[in-house]
This record gives C-alpha cells, sequence and structure tokens, in this order.
C-alpha cells in the first residue's frame, strides 16, 4: 500500500485498536497501542519530505479506480505541510492526555478519529470525500466537545453541532452545484476546466464557491460564525482544547484556501481581507474582557486566525506564506498556551484568572514555556509569532487593514499580561468583583469534574517543552522556515493562487520566486524590533487602563454579550448572505 | 416545478432549525433539511437516464450511479450526526427537564439567579 493511503489508515487503525479497549484487562496499554500510529505516520512524512520538497506529488488511487469515478489521494508539498503539523500536535496532545488517568480507550478512539478524519480532509482530491472527511471529524470533535459531561460541555457541544451541521449542509449544496456544472467531484479536475473553459465565471459555480467556504468557514471560526468556538474551546477537557485550538480550526482553513485556489476564487479576496481584520479586532476586544482562562485564550485563537485570513485575503505575493506560517507557528503556540492552562486550571480547580493559583513555584517549567507562549502570540522577539507578523505586515503592505491589525497586536499585549496571572502573580488582591457578571454568577457553584493531583505530571512536561522549544527555534530561524514553506508550497495549486489573484499568466515556480524574494533578509533587524517597541508599550498601558473600575465595568458588560443559539443560527444566515452577494455580484 | 418543491422543503429545514425552540424539532429540522439535499442530488440524478444503472438488457440509457452513491454516504453520515445530537438532548434533558433551549441556556448559564 502507498505511503500516501497509510497516512490515512494508520489513524483509523489505531481507532480501531482503542475501539477494543474496553474488552481486554490491560486497557491502559492498548490506548497507548491506539497512539502508536501517530509515530508510523510521522515516520512516513520524513521518508517522504525529500522528495516533496522536490515537487514530487504522489497520488493514490483509492481501490484502483482512475480518477473521474474513483477517490484520489495527493500527497503534495501542502499536504505534507498540513499533515506533518497534523501529527505533529497530535502527539503532543496525546502525551498531554497520558498526564491524566481521565482518559481512557473511549477517548483515544475519538482522538485517533479525529486525527484520521483530519488526514482525509487535507489529502484528499475530491470534494465529497472531503465532505465525508469534515464529517468525520466533526463528529469525533462534538463527542470530545462533551466529552467531561459538564453542562458547559453538552450545551457547548450541541451548539457546535447544530451549528456547524446547518454549515456542512450549505458545503453539500455547493458540492452539488459544482457536481452539476462540472461533471466531476475531483477537485484537480475542476481546476483545469475553470483554467481552460469559462465554466467557473458563472453566477452559480461563484454562488457554489461561497457556500462552500460558508461551511467550512463555520468551522474555521472567522466572523460572524465564530460563535461556537468560545465555548467549545473552553469547556472541552483540556487536551482536546489543545487539539480543537491547534490542529482543527488550521485545517479547515487550508480547506478552504485549497478551494479558493482551485476556483480562482478572486472575488473574494477583499471580503476575505475585511472579515479577517474585522475578527481580528473584535475577538482581541472580547478576549480582553474574559475572567475565564480558557476563553481568552479561545478568543485569541479566533483572533489569530483573522491575522491569517486578513493575510491570504490581501492576495500578495507573500499572502500564501504568511498566512501558512501565521497559522503554523499559531499552532504551535496556541496549543502550548492551551496545556499550560489547561493544566494550572487542573492543579487549582478554577478557571477564573483572578482566583486561579499561579503555577509559577509548583511547576516553574510549565510557567516559562507559558510564558514563551506569550510572548510568541504577543508578537515579542525573537519568538515565531513576531517573525510571522512579520511576513503578515509584508503581505498587507499599508493597506488600511492592517490599521485594525495592529490595534488588535496592541490588545493581544494586554491580554496576555492579564493573562500571565495563570503563571506569575500571586494571589491578588485584584480588583473588586463583579457581582453582576456571569462569571461571578457562576463562581458559586462552580465545577470542575475531577479532582486531580495538585502537581502535574511528568508526561505534561514533554509537549511543553517540545512545543517551546519549537516557537523559539521557528521564531529565530525565520527566514530558512519561511523559505523552507514557500518552496512546499511552491508546486502546489494552493501555491499558484497569487499569480492567479494578480491576473498574471505566470507559472507555479515564478509566484514563489516571488514570494521568496520578498521574504526580509533578516527577521530580526534593530528598525523591526523598535516597530514591535510601541506595541508594547500601549499594550501595558491598555492593559492598566483595563484594571482601573470604568475598564472593568467595561469588561463585565462586554463579557456578559453571550449570543443565544437562535442569534448564532442568525449570525450564520447572515454571513452566507454576505458571501452569496459578493460572489454573486 | 420540482427544483422549486425541494428548495420549499430545504428552506422549512432551515427555517425550523433557527426559529423552533424545541431541541427535538431542531434536530428534526436538520434531517429535513439534509433529506432536501440528497433529494437535490438524487432527483438531478434520476434526469440523466431512465433505467437502472445495473449490468441488463442494454435498453435505455442507464442513469448516472454517483449521486446515489454519494447519496448513501450522505445518508449514513446524517444519521450519525442526528444520532449524536439526540445523545446529547437526552443528556441535556435529563439534567434540566426541558427541551427549550432558551431555558436550557438560562440555566448553564445561571441568568436567572
Amino acid at each position: 500500500m502507498s505511503s500516501v493511503a497509510l497516512l490515512v489508515v494508520l489513524p483509523f487503525v489505531g481507532a480501531l485498536v482503542a475501539l477494543f479497549g474496553k474488552l481486554v484487562r490491560a486497557e491502559p496499554l492498548l490506548s497507548v497501542v491506539s497512539t502508536l500510529p501517530l509515530l508510523g505516520m510521522a515516520a512516513l512524512l520524513v521518508m517522504q519530505f525529500p522528495a516533496v520538497l522536490d515537487g514530487a506529488a504522489f497520488t493514490y488511487s483509492l481501490g484502483g479506480w482512475p480518477e473521474p469515478a474513483g477517490i484520489a489521494l495527493t500527497l503534495d508539498g501542502f499536504g505534507w505541510l498540513s499533515s506533518a503539523l497534523v501529527v505533529l500536535i497530535s502527539t503532543m496532545v496525546v502525551f498531554a492526555s497520558f498526564s491524566s488517568r481521565r482518559y481512557r480507550s473511549t477517548y483515544f478512539f475519538f482522538l485517533m478519529l479525529l486525527v484520521a478524519g483530519m488526514e482525509v480532509v487535507v489529502l484528499t482530491g475530491d470534494i465529497f470525500t472531503m465532505f465525508v472527511g469534515f464529517e468525520i471529524v466533526a463528529i469525533s470533535a462534538y463527542v470530545l466537545i462533551a466529552f467531561d459531561r459538564t453542562d458547559e460541555g453538552l450545551l457547548a457541544s450541541l451548539k457546535y453541532l447544530l451549528l456547524s451541521s446547518m454549515g456542512i449542509l450549505f458545503f453539500l449544496f455547493g458540492v452539488f452545484l459544482l457536481y452539476r456544472d462540472f461533471g466531476t467531484l475531483s477537485l484537480r479536475i475542476m481546476a483545469e476546466d475553470s483554467a481552460t473553459t469559462p465554466v467557473a465565471e458563472t453566477t452559480s459555480v461563484h454562488l457554489a464557491v461561497a457556500a462552500l467556504c460558508v461551511g467550512i468557514g463555520v468551522r474555521t471560526a472567522f466572523m460572524p460564525f465564530h460563535t461556537w468556538l468560545p465555548e467549545a474551546h473552553a469547556y472541552a477537557p483540556h487536551p482536546v482544547s489543545a487539539l480543537l485550538s491547534g490542529v482543527l480550526i488550521k485545517i479547515s482553513f487550508f480547506a478552504m484556501l485549497r478551494i479558493i485556489a482551485v476556483f480562482r476564487a478572486t472575488y473574494l479576496s477583499d471580503l476575505l481581507l475585511w472579515i479577517g481584520a474585522a475578527t481580528a479586532f473584535l475577538a482581541v476586544v472580547w478576549a480582553l474582557a474574559q475572567r475565564d482562562a480558557k476563553r481568552l485564550l479561545a478568543y485569541h485563537s479566533i483572533s489569530q486566525m483573522g491575522y491569517v485570513l486578513a493575510a491570504f485575503g490581501a492576495a500578495s505575493a507573500l499572502s500564501i506564506t504568511a498566512a501558512f506560517s501565521h497559522a503554523m507557528h499559531h499552532a504551535l503556540f496556541k496549543s502550548l498556551l492551551f496545556l499550560v492552562a489547561g493544566m494550572a486550571v487542573q492543579m487549582s480547580g478554577e478557571r477564573d484568572l483572578y482566583r486561579i493559583r499561579p503555577i509559577g513555584r509548583r511547576a516553574p517549567l510549565l510557567a516559562l514555556g507559558f510564558v514563551v507562549g506569550a510572548l510568541s502570540i504577543a508578537g515579542i522577539p525573537p519568538f515565531n509569532g513576531f517573525a510571522s507578523k512579520q511576513l503578515i505586515s509584508s503581505a498587507l503592505d499599508h493597506h488600511p487593514a492592517y490599521a485594525l491589525l495592529w490595534i488588535t497586536a496592541v490588545g493581544t499585549t494586554a491580554s496576555f499580561i492579564k493573562a500571565s496571572r495563570l503563571v506569575l502573580w500571586r494571589r491578588p488582591a485584584g480588583p473588586a468583583l463583579q457581582t453582576t457578571s456571569v462569571m461571578a454568577a457562576r463562581r458559586s457553584n462552580h465545577r470542575v469534574p475531577v479532582p486531580e493531583p495538585a502537581s502535574a505530571g511528568v508526561m505534561i512536561h514533554i509537549p511543553v517543552i517540545v512545543l517551546a522549544l519549537l516557537c523559539l527555534a521557528t521564531g529565530l530561524f525565520a527566514r530558512p522556515v519561511s523559505l523552507l514553506l514557500a518552496s512546499l508550497l511552491s508546486s502546489t495549486e494552493v501555491g499558484a493562487f497569487p499569480a492567479a489573484a494578480a491576473g498574471s499568466a505566470a507559472g507555479t515556480g515564478t509566484a514563489v520566486a516571488a514570494a521568496a524574494g520578498s521574504i526580509p533578509a533578516t527577521f530580526l533587524s534593530g528598525p523591526k524590533l523598535l516597530g514591535a517597541l510601541p506595541v508594547l508599550v500601549l499594550g501595558i498601558l491598555l492593559f492598566l487602563g483595563s484594571t482601573t473600575g470604568p475598564g472593568i465595568r467595561l469588561a463585565g458588560r462586554i463579557e456578559r454579550i453571550m449570543p443565544e443559539l437562535r442569534t448564532i443560527l442568525l449570525y450564520f444566515v447572515l454571513g452566507l448572505a454576505l458571501f452569496a452577494i459578493v460572489a454573486y455580484l | 416545478m420540482a427544483w422549486y418543491l425541494i428548495g420549499a422543503i430545504f428552506l422549512a429545514g432551515i427555517w425550523g432549525l433557527i426559529s423552533l425552540p424545541n431541541l427535538i424539532k431542531k434536530v428534526v429540522a436538520l434531517n429535513i433539511a439534509n433529506s432536501a439535499i440528497i433529494l437535490f442530488f438524487i432527483y438531478f440524478g434520476s434526469l440523466s437516464g431512465d433505467t437502472a444503472p445495473i449490468m441488463g438488457d442494454g435498453a435505455g440509457t442507464p442513469v448516472d450511479p454517483l449521486p446515489q452513491a454519494l447519496m448513501l454516504t450522505a445518508i449514513v453520515v446524517g444519521v450519525c450526526v442526528v444520532a449524536l445530537a439526540l445523545g446529547l438532548v437526552y443528556r441535556l434533558y435529563q439534567r434540566y427537564g426541558t427541551l427549550d433551549i432558551r431555558e436550557i441556556e438560562r440555566k448553564v448559564w445561571r441568568r436567572d439567579e
């Protein structure tokens, strides 16, 4: 069996092993065995790396059927990068899951199923299989979110289910329109057709692409489809939060990127750029107002995905590289942050930032990891957030929307000063508590499900240290890393998109050559370091402002704005209409 | 005409999903909308021929078998989602004794305190 097929089959095998975990006495052992396929996948990816870097694309036709009817799996630079991200973060999350005895074979069954679904989404060559992959991902995600069976978790899972099922209906409708117009489901054939025939310029294809983007947009959680994310990511079990925020939203983003590239949907670029900037800005405002540690991180996931989306929407030579590199970096530091925050919440049995006992003294390495993550997300040199934000600012190139992103950076800094309470500050006197705030109301009988030992295990240290080192390494060696990204993407349909967006008929190679040329020679030059300074200073000022009386009142007011399910679904319809109108015009 | 009817079924499902407060009805509405999408595919497929796409006497044009195959998969996926949704609804009902999403949300977030 070819290596491409193995990448999909292995996690399914792992899930199958875990499924029988209940039957045997050695259940913990079986849980470990069920995660071993991740190692096999990592080995496969390493083996294929040189060939993929040379621009090779491995294709495997399922069951030997040729492509128009059969299902093709393709591993090219894009698939390699996405798979590598999935395998890396999942492995880290598996380590973190071993640190708690709560997670048994059922948990690992759904975890491996989630990994398998994500592999299907990134490797598949046809759009209906992508739908199936998305549903595998979604079903396992719903179960994992509700896994602790807390009230919030159950409700968050149900809300996510209803919203994203509605999204996927429109996705399926888009698939229908495309099948009607192209007569095939293969993305490759559709890409060739839309390059040669004018069928891609018909209104119905435009609407189909918009429907696909909306369906995936729910999973990617940009505004106005973001509403499920804070609750789902905040009330999921801690390792699952890291997986959801680290990988899941990226995978759906990559899928969207691929669909837009295949259909050369340049008409969506401006919309995505502005949605991205608005998402980044608004989400950071909400993040700043949160008292719940994990909700704060969840809002930052939305905000950072806004950056990624804006970079992609800029459709400049650099935009693909910038978007990918920020998505990758965000995966690293956000899973790191979620793992440490989850551990801190678990150790002190408290989610409220103002009441939590900082873990700095009890688990200094974890605290250090959190600080690295916080510095990365705030874009402080020399960590990786700084590098990818540099790329984004070059990609946007003084576009007016960049002002919003700049303000977002200030807000990010401020809210991570606040979040550092989790690890650094002593139990504070804290600002006066708002009895009317939602969190305060819930604090009275707040449950953190199972009391856990008050010390961090060894297992949690492994992923935290690895991720923190990766954050530092990708920041220090930002230029080689982004060049690598650019060359991996160069031969793929996604890499060809900027050229298509610019309206030039240039081949794929030139677009990436242009991108490589515009990657700054050094990310750590003097003027750029100085550029980070005002953000830091303003961030500190903003943080101090948010601790004053009016600041707290405002934060409490913002925090209490929590849309109900009906509002969430109406937002969805609004977003759908927005995409449809833009695609129609 | 059939297209408009299927479209109407789809919109009815979406409307129910958004505006009915009862969670069971929401799940049913989701199923209805899903069925409408399936009908879209099946009806489109049925227009492409007039006999079953099974090796036979060769009379008539066989229909395009792909939409049917796809929709079998979509139905299975849909059943999984609905089963899971009903499971979640049941859990919430056990805890709160109501199926009204507004009430459940109020209770989970303890807005009434």
